[in-house]
């Protein structure tokens, strides 16, 4: 301490003679040196040994209410905002298990996710101006399909004027049941509409129409896997997800070229974007990727994961657009 | 006069029962004595002028056209007065819209249907003062035929539908006087609702505009909505021919209810009574089971319903489809709710004009729908009316509030304004209704509803006569009245279903009406039989 030190006035052994009518007090002076600042101590210097364990408690009551609150925010994050993160008590009680693998076998409940059945078709309807057909959910539902029963319909709006017929078959053929819309576990409609952003909507009670691909891409992997429970990775899968839509899709050459030698770099690290597993990051970078007609001139890590990509054999419906 | 006022009102007491309308149409009558009193003064004194008018060959009130001659005059269309034909000498019929009267000028509306322009007579060496001042008496809504130059104007019309040009009046002779007091004005019964409250002027409810429904539909928006009705029964005529149905006419005077027993009309038939077709649901099935494959037919269709509401008549004209399929009875939702897309975007395409016409005075926000149509189960409607918090039983029928609010609920997700409602609990449909061969709850039946209301209800029919049989006496029917009905599946019959739509509601519904006595041209409600 940059303080000058200056001597003591009167020596501190000076003993005086108090009355013994009057309670005892320690030296405040002394006792600084002597008790730690967190306990409380006695008259004496002593720690009252019920004093601490009410302290305990209260520091147990206080942990509880600030989990308790976390779990709340979380839940109502989810609520609310539907492609946030899942809450914390149930990222922490999935802390334990490994993330998704590529094949998307990590535990997801539609139940859980999409909220209870009531007895009827959950169907996730997805506007989409026809001018940009979104590669990046065309895939993600293909995987869908392999995972649950899906029932997909595609739908033009009367607010759209001409629709390609590539477009109306982009789901793939009819399933040989759609007759019978009560067999399949999800639904998704696809409406070709004059929308200014693609837009999603699922439950018009409970939530707000979700709106860019970016984020109706998020919810729709959720379903199939759940984000990792890593922060780090989570925002790093995002931020890539979000790098593709706003820099690869929309960007400049410029900025594409940038994003390209990110992913350079990146894909030198590891076989896939975020972490070690296959993710959303791959996917919509991919798709972003082919969209903007970069694949072949990209560097070589990113021809390397690309053929990776490619060997999954979930983007053949994306391709189809690109022909 | 005074002394026939005396009397109209001695008369009047007397009748003491006698209604409003009489005592109006007396002073009308009263009204128009005096106005022709006036007008032979008013002529007393131009004949007394008469040497002074240079132009009294120009104008006139024309003999009664009885045919007397073949002119070959061509009369030109309003709609196609175009700057490109200014500076002609041209022809016209058409009804005076309105006529105001400056100075030495007289400007007159002239209209045909929806379609008007101005005119214009001012004194001058080709008009006298005469002239003018009885082109300013002509009465409103009379018809007319004038000789005039078509000229260029150099500031758009904002009030006519032709706004380029405007017509210089040469010659102008009355072809047909209305009478000078009508019982609603043209603009009080186009004005929209709730504007002219504001601005203290009048509008014309809806008795008054069906009590005189010929003036009424002269207006634009009448005229509109009845031209985009024809093309609704153009368009609907047009896709299912093309899709190979044959069109059938079917009695209209029938021995049996045909759908259970109550609401139909009973009329004498010579020694005994019959009744009025309810729906040509058994015709149709019966042309199908005598291989006619695919069916329609468009006719009246009569129910006894003592509902008064906006959605009820009488009689309507229904639009009925009936056809055999191969194996699911989708193949006839898919059918017909082709047909409504085609006939929605027949009208988004060819009657835009009448669309925009009819939203003029009742606004409303333009239909939307998908192609192909959305499929809803019955189950899933009830999900999503729970969700939205409403009790009700699983095989309880929706009821009307329920039918909108789902309707809502559904445009909100899907932005559709037609849907398909599809397997309905088969407790809430006809005998004739084919079960779910899954669930004997449920049945393979539709209804399709526009803006959240219901504008048709259709089924796979039961096509064997045991089955048909007993559900007939499931329902407590009495077999001997349907024995006919029944026979007719005896002898084969393929596996069929349909549906039969309400034009009216089609109508109403498609252009955002909320009343169902707009559609229909002369609607018969159960307090209404005339005109």
């Amino acid at each position: 301490m940059s303080m000058y030190q200056v001597k003591p006035v009167c020596g501190s052994h000076i003993t005086t003679d108090l009355p013994t009518c009057m309670y005892n007090l320690p030296n405040v002076h002394a006792q600084q040196r002597n008790s730690s600042t967190s306990e409380h101590a006695l008259q004496n210097g002593e720690v009252d040994p019920a004093v601490k364990a009410l302290e305990a408690r209260q520091d147990e009551i206080m942990r509880k209410l600030y989990e308790l609150k976390a779990a709340v925010e979380g839940l109502a994050k989810t609520v609310s905002t539907p492609d946030a993160d899942l809450d914390l008590t149930v990222s922490s009680s999935l802390s334990s298990q490994s993330p998704a693998s590529i094949t998307f076998k990590g535990v997801t409940d539609l139940d859980t996710l999409l909220g209870k059945d009531l007895g009827a078709l959950r169907d996730i309807v997805i506007n989409v101006n026809p001018a940009q057909p979104p590669l990046t959910l065309l895939v993600l539902h293909s995987v869908l399909c392999q995972r649950y029963r899906v029932l997909s319909t595609v739908h033009v709006h009367s607010s759209a004027a001409s629709v390609p017929p590539q477009l109306l078959s982009c789901l793939g053929p009819r399933h040989a049941d759609s007759y019978a819309r009560q067999m399949f576990q999800l639904g998704f409609t696809l409406i070709w509409k004059d929308v200014p952003k693609l837009q999603m909507k699922f439950s018009v009670q409970n939530m707000c129409p979700v709106e860019g691909e970016a984020n109706v891409a998020r919810f729709l992997f959720k379903l199939l896997s759940p984000y990792p429970s890593d922060p780090a990775v989570a925002t790093l899968v995002d931020s890539w997800v979000d790098t593709a839509f706003f820099q690869l899709a929309e960007g400049s050459a410029k900025e594409r070229a940038a994003v390209l030698r990110a992913l350079n770099s990146a894909l030198g690290r590891g076989p896939w974007l975020a972490g070690p597993e296959f993710s959303l990051a791959d996917i919509a970078c991919y798709c972003c990727v082919l969209q903007s007609g970069s694949a072949s001139s990209s560097p070589a890590n990113v021809q390397r994961w690309i053929k990776s990509c490619e060997n999954l054999g979930h983007f053949s419906p994306a391709k189809l657009f690109l022909k | 006069m005074t002394k026939e006022e005396a009397q109209g009102a001695a008369e009047e007491e007397q009748q003491a029962q006698s209604k409003k309308g009489l005592k109006k149409q007396q002073k009308e009558a009263e009204k128009a004595a005096k106005k022709a009193e006036k007008q032979a003064k008013l002529a007393d004194e131009q004949q007394s002028t008469e040497e002074d008018d240079f132009a009294k060959d120009r104008y006139g009130v024309s003999a009664m056209i009885q045919s007397q001659q073949k002119l070959d005059r061509v009369l030109v269309r309003i709609q196609d007065l175009s700057p490109e034909k200014a500076d002609q000498l041209i022809w016209l019929r058409a009804r005076v819209h309105t006529s105001r009267a400056k100075g030495k000028q007289c400007f007159l509306v002239l209209r045909q249907q929806q379609f008007n322009v101005q005119a214009l007579v001012a004194v001058g060496d080709r008009a006298s003062k005469q002239m003018v001042k009885f082109a300013a008496n002509i009465t409103k809504e009379s018809i007319i035929d004038v000789e005039a130059f078509v000229r260029k104007v150099e500031q758009k019309i904002e009030s006519c539908s032709q706004q380029d040009v405007e017509l210089h009046i040469e010659r102008i002779f009355v072809i047909s006087q209305a009478e000078p007091r009508l019982p609603l004005q043209l603009e009080d019964a186009v004005r929209p609702d709730g504007e002219g409250e504001e601005e203290g002027r009048a509008t014309v409810n809806q008795d008054t505009k069906l009590d005189n429904r010929v003036i009424d539909l002269r207006t634009t928006t009448s005229q509109a909505i009845f031209r985009l009705q024809s093309g609704v029964c153009l368009l609907f005529r047009d896709t299912l021919t093309k899709k190979g149905f044959v069109e059938i006419q079917t009695p209209k005077i029938i021995s049996a209810a045909s759908e259970g027993g109550a609401n139909v009309f009973t009329v004498s038939y010579f020694k005994t009574s019959a009744y009025l077709a309810q729906s040509p649901q058994l015709y149709k099935q019966m042309c199908i089971c005598a291989d006619f494959d695919k069916v329609f037919c468009v006719g009246p269709v009569f129910r006894a319903e003592d509902s008064n509401t906006h959605r009820h008549l009488t009689e309507f004209v229904g639009l009925d489809i009936e056809m055999a399929f191969s194996y699911h009875y989708h193949e006839v939702i898919d059918s017909i709710t082709d047909t409504m897309v085609q006939i929605f975007k027949g009208l988004r395409d060819n009657f835009q004009t009448e669309i925009q016409m009819v939203n003029k005075q009742f606004p409303s926000e333009p239909f939307k729908f998908l192609e192909p149509t959305l499929r809803l189960e019955y189950t899933e409607g009830l999900a999503m009316l729970h969700e939205a918090g409403v009790e009700m039983g699983d095989e309880e029928d929706l009821s009307t509030p329920n039918e909108k609010l789902l309707g809502r609920l559904v445009k909100e997700k899907y932005d559709t304004d037609f849907y398909v409602l599809d397997k309905y609990p088969l407790a809430v449909r006809p005998f004739y209704t084919m079960p779910d061969p899954n669930n004997p709850k449920y049945s393979n039946s539709y209804d399709m509803f526009m803006r959240g209301e219901e504008i048709l209800s259709g089924a796979q029919r039961v096509h064997d006569a045991q089955l048909l049989t007993d559900r007939a006496v499931h329902h407590q029917i009495d077999l001997e009245k349907i024995k006919a009905y029944i026979d007719s599946f005896r002898y084969g019959a393929p596996p069929h279903g349909g549906g039969g739509i309400g034009l009216e509601r089609v109508c109403m519904l498609y252009l955002g009406l909320h009343n169902i006595r707009q559609t229909s041209m002369f609607p018969r409600d159960p307090k209404r039989l005339t005109p």
